[in-house]
């Protein structure tokens, strides 16, 4: 989901180096699944579309952070940061894991995000020091930490999978380390303040439906093409 | 913002060609930018980037000059044909002689 919010700005970036850049990333992203997927039902191509494409929503395990339609460029950035700083925290979970498959899979990822982190620690370094960034970014900030927050909220059958040892721990262990690195980032946040909405990790969001049409656009045009 | 013109080079014995350019605000983003933009199909193992103002040039008129100078060219022909004459002659002598 992450992957196909971020190729969408293919084109609408505010320059183009940025908008080759961050459509890049979310090819990255895009890949990863693919190998996420692979793990699950094998190489098999049809079965990896019917999960990626085909799946009733009810079935899939994205959050709202994902899921939120956003169209203004600071909240991109800010989410793009969140929700890798802790994609870093959950790959090296995955990299501990009892599944090889898994562990090999997190490693490669854990390779290229570090090139993820570095481009929007890039972005923030040089946009944080100017105030008219800074007045955009706080705000965007502000309005996103909550349902960043949220993906350390318990997933469905997350506990079932740390006891057979497939994560090595819950993701909400990771917390204190995500806000750590929040802090060191944006400045110290008062996270008494900040809560999260009953089911952002665990329900669609509303838009969630109108960006699954849109991931499978292609693919809905042919099924059966051969690309 | 900063135009910075890109190299690339494979490894080997390939030199580093340039590839283009790109405008970044800091050396790093034009590092994470050169990265997506152009090495995304992994074209080159190592990258240079350079500033376009650090870059030591003039105008065309400082080389035009040099650009009809035929005998700093290393061809060879006007040697080889000067030698080709004197064979000739030599052996046009030998058969007067004869």
């Amino acid at each position: 989901m992450m992957g196909q919010q971020h190729t969408e700005w293919i084109g609408v970036a505010p320059f183009l180096e940025e908008d080759l850049a961050f459509a890049s990333i979310g090819q990255d992203e895009l890949g990863h699944a693919a190998l996420l997927f692979e793990v699950l039902v094998g190489s098999d191509d049809q079965a990896i579309d019917e999960l990626a494409f085909y799946r009733e929503p009810d079935a899939w395990r994205s959050c709202h952070l994902t899921e939120m339609p956003l169209s203004d460029w600071a909240d991109t950035l800010v989410r793009h940061w969140l929700y890798d700083a802790g994609e870093e925290l959950r790959w090296q979970l995955f990299a501990e894991s009892s599944l090889s498959a898994l562990r090999d899979v997190a490693n490669r990822a854990l390779q290229e995000e570090r090139f993820h982190r570095r481009h929007g620690d890039a972005l923030l370094d040089a946009l944080l020091k100017v105030d008219d960034a800074r007045a955009r970014i706080s705000p965007s900030l502000a309005s996103i930490l909550p349902s960043a927050l949220a993906m350390f909220d318990g997933v469905v059958e997350e506990a079932e999978a740390v006891a057979q040892g497939a994560i090595a721990a819950p993701f909400a262990s990771c917390l204190p380390a995500w806000r750590d690195r929040v802090d060191e980032r944006f400045g110290a946040q008062d996270w008494s303040t900040i809560t999260t909405a009953d089911g952002d990790r665990t329900t669609r969001h509303s838009d969630f439906g109108a960006l699954l049409a849109r991931l499978r656009e292609v693919f809905d045009l042919d099924r059966t093409a051969v690309w | 913002m900063a135009i910075y013109e890109v190299f690339l080079k494979k490894d080997g014995r390939d030199e580093f060609r340039h590839v283009g350019a790109l405008d970044a605000a800091t050396d790093e983003l034009a590092l994470v930018s050169a990265r997506e933009c152009y090495v995304r199909r992994g074209e080159g193992d190592r990258i240079w980037l350079v500033e376009r103002t650090a870059i030591v040039t003039s105008t065309p008129d400082f080389v035009a000059p040099n650009h009809h100078k035929p005998h700093r060219h290393h061809g060879g022909e006007a040697v080889a044909q000067r030698r080709r004459e004197l064979r000739e002659q030599d052996a046009a002598d030998q058969s007067a002689a004869t």
